[in-house]
This record gives structure tokens, C-alpha cells and sequence, in this order.
């Protein structure tokens, strides 16, 4: 509210006087990390064109609900979570097993089990699973703090990911699941790209909305309060254990939906989307948008999907290095980010 | 979390009102775990045997990780993650030296970027550690120009050594023999000059000048027979790779960690940097050796031996001598030496061991040099055991850390002892599993020991 | 005072309560019984327990041992995040205020729903909003609102601190060193809110070092030493006490 006051007060005085503009954003981080990531964005989509935007808008949508779920409980509840990946994942091999095509999966060697459900049956299952997991692992986790929570969130997405790799019966493993169903309501079946960006960014915006309602509400405040000091929250008459694990069960239920998005737009899953590396990016991602901030953590994603595009044009630079490459850019960034900006670009904590 | 709250959030804490059952809980699960490994044993002796022994042979791995990790942390107090890069770097460094005899060369890698870039890290170390060692002693003698000079061209000859050095791996033992030398010239002195001192209780300089000239004749001796032994090649590359590994460590220190620490001393801003620093340099050695697993060339006793029903590799049982050995050198140096006093008192508070006189920094940097050689030698001894692969770094990390957890954090008895009941646990967990769940085997371990002993087996007191 | 009293008077007893660290007993068998509606100071050298004793009524500590008696319900642990329903709520001597939230949230944030679903759908409530406003202005600290708590003097952050507390409705206050480090015109501040707070009928309890403070505000005086009580009264009767003086006020 008081945010939104202050843009409108400032935007009056600049219409009142241009030229004071500059000296009043000279020093604004955040302005220049809005401007810059989405100028950015902008001019390289109108640079390549139609396709080029789709993709690049799908692969930012689901890091984007991704990003936010994960800021839930990084940047609002203070809890040093790695681990997200596994809850990507769960929801990802739910929506593939249950909604994969049942001839194609019966013509390999290693069958497993298919169901064939359409796109919308599957989505609230997967979406249901990720979060009874979350449950479990919320219950064993939620005494733990700090670094060692770190700790046991690297061990949720080791043990993710080897059950994804080696419980072959269910997920066959290193082949991965192919023709997983892409969504259709009555006749109307999402095949195209253009499609499917649209119901990406619904769901986008679905998650946003209920991460803001969850963030400004009562319940929000008191997450922010944990992180601060648990302890003197609980003396205040709060369960806290019970609200850490209410946002970490939504967060991976946000998690596990992006996850059935993804295999539905990809239509194949293999373990290596859900490696712990992956889990390092996504709170890279989270970390460089800004902690405590939804909009930072759009800003991560959309920085994160473009720098990879931005990449595959710069010349002299091997294709089959990309991903390395922006690894070690993020890395560094984090570092950066560490030293100079603890709270990410547009964020609202500290670490 | 400091050691009184991982008290604090143990489950008998925890459910206060329950603590007659969580006991009952722990007991009960230690009884089951023991009563299957009995049961297994009882089953089928010589392959209980084989996988005691390569429990063992894990285990060494994980306690040479734990205990660099457990030196550092006791120290500083903050998870560093570069430790898994450090591994990492000591399993490529092998790699990289002697990549020519691996697979007939098929993957030789010798990049000249690669080379200058560890010759400048190698010449900035010697650098500071130049001036550290130098400057106080010489500044009031010698003009500092000439001191900047020529600790700057001394800096630049350790770096061109380095380069060379990486540059020519196939003539290591041509090219470090003169290092060896030095070394070996320079521990003959001291153990001569120690001995003269304790037995022949003098104290004049008379015998000095035939001490150091035995000692240097035997520096030449050695340094001939390195030279002229190509076969040594490969226990040179180790040597040279816990080298880098720890010098890369100490340029983090000094150059990041110095400042970062200053600005903010907050253990999770210190943590995400260096997991940033773990992602770089794992897309690093990415980049210059692939993500595909590569083998290690073949060490002595590769071949097994049959003893009871076991096959043993002799690497394995040096392993595990490694370890032990390592441990004996890190006990004595924490608890004998004055350094260890240092790395004690910085460890329960640094701003009074600053207080006192100890020069902090110097002491963590060097902590961190022999925390990234101990994490360097678990890195290539797995390696020579399994595989490398760069994203080994990592899990290497988080087992040394389970192992530290589970041996009680911060305690150095406890990191041989967790790490070599992590090895056990996890063979004979992967008994009845594939061996890929061996991962998921540690990780459930941890889960469980932090809950149910959170202080681990062997609390740091 | 008379030596039998109507149970209702106390509002909070102790009865037999012990905390050990290790070795050292911090509470040592501890039987206190502290009146309704009196404005309680508790004194004592430093490390004789005055802050354990807090730390164990208000469930920030678990008991090793004894009773606690909250509105004639014995018990033997004392849970954190029950402290409201025992009608209990404190301060803390090193100040743990929300420090990257908003001087308004810090206050906010204890007057909101308690349990976790509603709380999801509660938004904040014209008569939340006007009860902080209230709490705010009764400290002084409407017009820093805005500011991040962490900003804030030490002065500040005290004040903000039992104004936090103050925005809660029970009946026992817990103010661990509320005069610690202030200067006068803070000082003076404190102690008008604490003499409002007796003037609406509040149980108040106090830790001080500061004589005079306690024997201008203080009705009832602990003085506790190694963890256990060495006189009881009404305030000028203990100081006047000479075993009292050569105690502890003696040097």
C-alpha cells in the first residue's frame, strides 16, 4: 500500500519535473534491475521474432512459479530450502505416469504402469501429491534451522532424484517417460506453442495472486516474523512449527504444479531435469531477484531464461557450453550479490 | 545453528513430555539395525566380510572429508561449500597431470588457459604468503621497493613453475624434482636440527654447516632417483594436485572470504557464497573436461586379493592407512602444537583470540589450506576407486558433512568415527537395495541421527 | 502482610521450580508467589536467575523440575506458544524485536489471528488497525511507522518492545530489564507506562538494577540469589531488611 503511494507521489513529481528524474533514480537498484532485465527481454524478443517469445515465455513461466513458491519459504518464512527440485519432480512423474499415452508406453521393453488420464484429471493429482510428500518431509524437517536445514534439503533432492533414477517400475528410470498428454478441454487440445504459453501464464497468474493473498495476509506476517525470531513469535502465542509447515505444503504443491506443467509442455521427462544441481539454480534464481519479493522473483526467472537465450547469439561461444557457462555466471553473482546486495535485486531481506 | 541449539531441537527437547518413548524409539531402532547386520552376518559370512571391508574403504573417503571439513568448521563456523570443489579440483588436478596415460590418451586435456590461470592463482598466493612470511622481519633492513621487487619476481617464478609444470604433465617427475629436493632438504634440517638439539644438548653452530650439507646431498640424491623414475609420475600428480587444490583455497580465502567475513559475519551469507563458488567451479572443470565420467589411471594393488571369501584391493587397504594416517597428523597438530592452540582458540572465539595476539587470518588460512588437501586426497582417492565425475564434488561435500553430523559436529574424533560408520551403514543398507540408493541410505541416516542424537556420536566437548 | 492469603490473589505461582545447566543450578527449588494487580519487581546479583526464572514462565525454557500454578492449574511444562492462554506474555533483556519488518508490522503481528487457516484468509482488520494505532501513539512511535524495526536507537527498539507487549490483552506483563540502558527522558517514559499499566489493574512483573526505579515503582519485592529467594515483602520492608543489605545492596 504504501509502496504503491510512494510510486504514484514520484511519478507526480516527475511529470511535474522531468529533468529531476535522473538524480532521483541515479542511485535506484532497483529501478535500473527493472529496467534493464525487462528492457532486455523486450528487445531481444522483438529482435527474434514470434517463436523465439513463445518458448522463451513458457520455459520463464514455469521457472517463474517455480521461483515464487520457492520464495514462499526461502525469502518469506527464512528457510534455507535446496531442496526444492524433488516436489518439481514429483509433480512432473505424476502428470507422466498418470497421463501418458498408454499404447506408446506398452511398446517398450520396460513397461510400466499408464493410466491415460487427460491433462485436467492429472494436474490436481499431481498437484495433491507433491504436497502430501511435502507433508511427510515437512514433519521430519520442521525442527531444523540454518545451515543444517540446508543440509537436509540437499538430502530431500539426493533422494528425490535417486528415487526418480532408480525406481524403474514407475518412472523407468534414465529413459524417461515420452508422450505425456498435452492438456485439451472437449475437442479443443492445447497442441499449439502459442496455446500452451497462454495456459502457462494463467496458471502463472494463478500463483501469483494466491502467493500475494498469502504474503499480505495475516498468515504472511507471521511467516515473516519466524524468520526474523522464532522463538519470540512463539511466545506471542503462534504454533510455529504448524505455520512452517502449512507454507512449505503450499510451496511444494505451487512446486509440483509447475512440475505437471512442464511435462506437459515437454511431453518428456527424464531424471536430468531434476538434478540437485537444478535445485542450486532455482535458489540462485530466487537469491538474485530478491528475497521477500514476488516481483524479484519474476525478475530472477526472467533473468535467469534470458541470459541463457542471450547466450545462444553471442559469437565464439560453443553451444555445447551454454548451460556451463550461465553456471558460472550465476555463481559468480551469487557471490557478487553476497558481498554487495545480501537481498537480491528488487528484494526486501537480508540472509 | 550453533551446538546448544542442535540441543535444543533434538527430539527428546523437542517432545519433552515423551522423552521415555523417543528413548525407547532410538533404542529400538539401534537394536534393528544391529539385529540385521547380525542377522546378514550370520547368513552369509564372506559377504558380510566383503562388505564390512568396503565399508571400510568408503569410510575412508568420508573420514578424510570429514575431518578437513570438521577443521574448518570448528574454526570458523560457517559450511563452507567450497570443500566439495576442493575435492573435486584434487580428483581433476590427477586427472589432468596424467590424462596422457589414462585410456592411451584418448581424452588428454592440456589447456593453456587453464595453465596461466592456475599460475597466476599459484603466483598471488605466494605473493601474500611472501609477505606475510617476509615482510615484518625484512622491512626495517631493506628498502621496501627492492622487498616489493623482489617478492614480486619470486611471486612471478612460482607462478611460471606452476605453468610449467601443468603445462608438461608427462615430465612431472623431471620437473618437480627440484621441488622434492627442497622438501626433502628442508624436512632433513629440521629433524637433523631438532635431534642435535634434544640428543647432543649443544647449542653452538658448529655441526649446522655438515648438517645442511648432509641434508642437502640427501635433497639431490632423492631429487636424482624422481627424475629418473618416470613410474612415479602418478604419486607426484597427487601431490601436485593437493597442492592446487589447497592453493586454490587459500586465494578464496584471502581474496573473498577475508572480506566477506568483515562485512557481514552471517553463516548463511557466507554459505550461499561459497555454493556459488561451488557452481562455478564445477561448470568449470565442465567445461574443460566434459560432464561424462572418466576413469583415473590404475594405482598399485589394483588387483585384488581373495581373503576369506573378500575380495580386497590393496588401494583400498592404503586407504584406509591414509585415513588413520591423516587422522594421526591432524590429532597431533591440533592438540600438540602451538598451532593447534591457535586453531583452538580462534574456533571459541575469534575476536579474543585477536585479542590475545594471534594473527587470525594467517591461522584460518592456513586451516583452510589443510582442509582443502584432506578434502583433495578423499577427492582422488575415491576417484581411483570408483570414478570422477564433475558433479562429484558435491555429493563428496554433503557425505563429509553427513559423516561430520553423525560423528557430532565439530568434534575430530568424532569425524573418523562418523565417517567410517557412514561407509558401514551404507553398505550394508545397499545389501538388500541396488547400490544406487546408497546416497538415500546417508541421507536417511542423517535425518535420523539428527533427530534422535543430534550431537552426534562423539560431541565435541 | 498477612501470612494466609486468599488463593485468587496470585496470579502466577511458582512451586518447587529448578533449572540446571549443566552443573550449575540457574533455579534452585524456588517457591514464589506473585500477587494480582501488584506491580512485582524481582532484584538480584548478576547470574542469580532473575532471567532463567522468566525465561521458565514464559515456556522459553523447559522446567526441570517443580510446578508452575497459572490460574489454579498446576503445570509441569510450560509450553512457548501457550503463554497467551496462561495470560502471560514478556519482554526480553537483549531486545528480540521482528528486525526486517516494519516498526507497524512488529506490532501487527500479535494482534492477528492466532490459529494457522484463518489466519490465511484474515486481512488486516479496521480494529486491528486502530488498536496498533493506539499502541503506537502510546509509546511514541506513530511517527516511525514506517521504519524497518532494525533502524530504530536501542531507546526506540525498548520502547517498541513493550509496546509489542502491550498490544497484547493478558494479565501478567513479564518485563525482563525494561530500564536497562535508557537515558532519563526514555527512562521517564518507561516508567509512566508501567505506572499507567498499575493504574488499569495490570499484574506486573519487573527485573531492575536500579534502586531507586524500584523503590519508587515497585509494591513487592524477590530479591534472588543463586537461583533462589532471599527475602520476600513489600518493597520498603525488604530494603529496610539489614541480611537484604549485606547481601546484596551492601557494596
Amino acid at each position: 500500500m504504501s509502496i504503491a503511494t510512494g510510486a504514484l507521489r514520484n511519478i507526480q513529481d516527475v511529470a511535474r519535473d522531468p529533468r529531476s528524474w535522473w538524480q532521483r533514480s541515479k542511485g535506484n537498484i532497483e529501478l535500473w534491475a527493472n529496467l534493464i532485465v525487462i528492457g532486455w527481454a523486450l528487445a531481444f524478443m522483438l529482435w527474434r521474432g514470434g517463436g523465439f517469445a513463445i518458448t522463451v515465455g513458457s520455459v520463464f513461466a514455469i521457472w517463474a512459479i517455480l521461483a515464487v513458491s520457492l520464495n514462499l519459504v526461502v525469502g518469506y518464512t527464512g528457510l534455507l530450502s535446496v531442496g526444492h527440485i524433488g516436489f518439481f519432480g514429483i509433480g512432473a512423474y505424476a502428470m507422466a505416469v498418470l497421463s501418458s499415452n498408454a499404447s506408446y508406453e506398452q511398446l517398450r521393453t520396460e513397461a510400466i504402469p499408464t493410466f491415460g488420464w487427460p491433462f485436467f484429471a492429472a494436474l490436481p493429482f499431481s498437484v495433491i501429491l507433491a504436497g502430501l510428500v511435502a507433508l511427510v518431509v515437512g514433519v521430519a524437517f520442521n525442527r531444523f534451522r540454518d545451515d543444517i536445514y540446508v543440509l537436509v534439503s540437499f538430502g530431500f533432492a539426493v533422494i528425490a532424484f535417486t528415487t526418480f533414477l532408480s525406481w524403474r517400475n514407475l518412472t523407468r528410470g534414465a529413459f524417461g517417460i515420452h508422450e505425456i498428454a498435452r492438456p485439451a478441454i472437449g475437442s479443443w487440445v492445447f497442441e499449439e506453442e502459442l496455446e500452451f504459453l497462454a495456459l502457462l501464464l494463467v496458471f502463472l497468474g494463478l500463483v501469483v495472486l494466491i502467493a500475494w493473498l498469502i504474503v499480505t495476509s495475516s498468515f504472511g506476517r507471521v511467516l515473516t516474523a519466524i524468520r526474523e525470531d522464532e522463538q519470540a513469535i512463539a511466545v506471542f502465542g503462534y504454533h510455529t512449527t504448524h505455520y512452517k509447515l502449512a507454507i512449505w505444503v503450499i510451496s511444494a504443491m505451487m512446486a509440483g504444479l509447475a512440475g505437471a506443467l512442464l511435462a506437459s509442455w515437454s511431453t518428456f521427462i527424464d531424471p536430468n531435469s531434476f538434478v540437485l544441481l537444478e535445485s542450486v539454480l532455482l535458489v540462485s534464481i530466487v537469491i538474485l531477484g530478491g528475497l521477500a519479493s514476488i516481483w524479484g522473483s519474476l525478475l530472477g526467472a526472467l533473468a535467469f531464461v534470458m541470459l541463457e537465450e542471450g547466450m545462444r547469439f553471442v559469437p565464439f561461444l560453443p553451444s555445447e557450453f551454454i548451460g556451463q557457462i550461465r553456471q558460472v555466471i550465476l555463481g559468480i553473482l551469487l557471490v557478487l550479490l553476497m558481498l554487495f546486495r545480501p537481498q537480491g535485486l528488487v528484494g526486501r531481506f537480508k540472509l | 545453528m550453533s551446538l546448544a541449539q542442535l540441543r535444543d531441537v533434538s527430539l527428546v527437547n523437542f517432545l519433552k513430555i515423551r522423552e521415555q518413548q523417543s528413548r525407547l524409539l532410538a533404542v529400538g531402532l539401534t537394536a534393528a539395525i544391529v539385529g540385521y547386520i547380525g542377522w546378514k552376518i550370520v547368513q552369509s559370512p564372506d559377504q558380510a566380510l566383503q562388505f564390512a571391508f568396503n565399508g571400510l574403504a568408503v569410510g575412508a573417503v568420508y573420514a578424510l572429508l570429514a575431518m578437513g571439513f570438521t577443521l574448518v568448521y570448528s574454526t570458523v563456523w560457517f559450511f563452507d561449500l567450497y570443500y566439495g570443489a576442493a575435492a573435486a579440483i584434487g580428483a581433476y588436478g590427477v586427472f589432468y597431470l596424467r590424462s596422457h596415460d589414462v585410456l592411451g590418451g584418448q581424452y588428454a586435456v592440456n589447456s593453456g588457459p587453464v595453465n596461466v590461470l592456475f599460475a597466476a592463482v599459484t603466483a598471488g598466493v605466494a605473493a601474500w604468503a611472501l609477505h606475510v612470511l617476509l615482510y615484518r622481519r625484512l622491512h626495517t633492513r631493506v628498502q621496501p621497493r627492492t622487498l616489493l621487487i623482489a617478492g614480486g619476481l619470486l611471486a612471478t617464478a612460482f607462478g611460471i613453475y606452476t605453468g610449467l609444470v601443468l603445462a608438461n604433465p608427462a615430465n612431472l617427475h623431471v620437473l618437480l624434482s627440484p621441488l622434492v629436493a627442497f622438501f626433502v632438504a628442508g624436512v632433513a634440517i629440521w629433524a637433523l636440527n631438532r635431534a642435535h638439539l634434544r640428543f647432543a644438548l649443544l647449542t653452538n653452530r658448529g655441526p649446522f654447516a655438515a648438517m645442511v650439507a648432509v641434508a642437502i646431498a640427501l635433497g639431490v640424491l632423492v631429487a636424482i632417483f624422481v627424475a629418473s623414475t618416470p613410474s612415479l609420475g602418478l604419486y607426484l600428480s597427487w601431490f601436485v594436485a593437493c597442492l592446487l587444490s589447497g592453493t586454490v583455497s587459500l586465494a578464496l580465502y584471502r581474496g573473498l572470504y577475508v572480506t566477506m567475513r568483515e562485512r557481514a559475519n552471517s553463516p548463511l551469507i557466507m554459505l550461499v557464497a561459497s555454493l556459488g563458488i561451488l557452481l562455478a567451479i564445477t561448470a568449470f572443470i565442465t567445461i574443460v573436461f566434459r560432464a561424462a565420467p572418466r576413469p583415473l589411471p590404475d594405482t598399485f594393488g589394483s588387483e585384488p586379493w581373495t581373503i576369506g571369501g573378500a575380495n580386497i584391493k590393496g588401494f583400498n587397504v592404503f586407504a584406509i592407512g591414509l585415513a588413520l594416517a591423516g587422522f594421526a597428523v591432524l590429532l597431533f597438530m591440533v592438540k600438540k602444537t602451538a598451532f593447534g592452540k591457535a586453531v583452538r582458540a580462534i574456533g571459541d572465539d575469534e575476536e579474543v583470540a585477536k585479542v590475545v595476539g594471534i594473527n587470525t587470518t594467517v591461522v584460518i588460512a592456513v586451516v583452510f589450506f589443510i582442509g582443502a588437501i584432506y578434502a583433495a586426497l578423499a577427492g582422488l582417492v575415491s576417484g581411483h576407486d570408483t570414478a570422477i565425475q564433475p558433479r562429484m564434488g558435491l555429493l563428496l561435500l554433503l557425505k563429509g558433512w553427513i559423516a561430520s553430523v553423525v560423528g557430532g559436529i565439530g568434534s575430530l574424533y568424532g569425524a573418523i568415527v562418523g565417517g567410517f560408520a557412514l561407509g558401514m551403514l551404507e553398505q550394508f543398507g545397499i545389501w538388500d537395495l541396488a547400490g544406487e540408493w546408497r546416497d538415500v541410505i546417508s541421507f536417511i541416516v542423517l535425518i535420523v541421527f539428527l533427530s534422535f542424537w543430534p550431537q552426534g556420536l562423539l560431541p565435541r566437548k | 502482610m498477612s501470612t494466609q492469603v486468599d488463593p485468587r490473589v496470585y496470579v502466577l505461582e511458582t512451586r518447587e521450580i529448578s533449572k540446571n545447566f549443566g552443573a550449575v543450578k540457574a533455579i534452585d527449588q524456588l517457591t514464589m508467589s506473585i500477587l494480582r494487580e501488584w506491580l512485582t519487581c524481582i532484584v538480584g546479583p548478576n547470574g542469580s536467575g532473575k532471567s532463567t526464572l522468566i525465561n521458565l514462565l514464559s515456556g522459553m525454557l523447559p522446567l526441570d523440575g517443580g510446578i508452575v500454578v497459572i490460574d489454579n492449574v498446576g503445570l509441569r511444562v510450560v509450553k512457548a506458544h501457550d503463554s497467551p492462554d496462561h495470560g502471560i506474555t514478556r519482554t526480553f533483556q537483549e531486545v528480540r524485536l521482528f528486525d526486517q519488518i516494519s516498526v507497524w508490522d512488529n506490532i501487527m503481528v500479535v494482534l492477528t489471528e492466532r490459529r494457522v487457516f484463518p489466519s490465511l484468509l484474515e486481512r488486516t482488520k479496521p480494529r486491528h488497525r486502530e488498536e496498533a494505532e493506539r499502541i503506537l501513539k502510546s509509546v511514541g512511535m506513530w511517527e516511525k511507522r514506517e521504519a524497518m524495526a532494525q533502524d530504530l536507537s536501542y531507546g526506540q527498539r525498548k520502547l517498541l518492545e513493550i509496546g509489542r507487549a502491550l498490544a497484547m490483552d493478558v494479565q501478567v506483563y513479564l518485563f525482563d530489564e525494561p530500564f536497562a540502558g535508557l537515558f532519563p527522558r526514555m527512562l521517564e517514559q518507561v516508567k509512566s507506562i508501567l505506572k499507567d499499566m498499575r493504574e488499569q489493574d495490570r499484574s506486573i512483573v519487573f527485573v531492575s538494577h536500579n534502586m531507586d526505579i524500584v523503590r519508587e515503582l515497585a509494591d513487592h519485592l524477590f530479591v534472588l540469589d543463586s537461583g533462589a529467594l532471599l527475602a520476600v515483602g513489600e518493597t520498603d520492608e525488604v530494603l529496610a531488611r539489614s541480611s537484604v543489605i549485606d547481601a546484596y545492596l551492601g557494596n
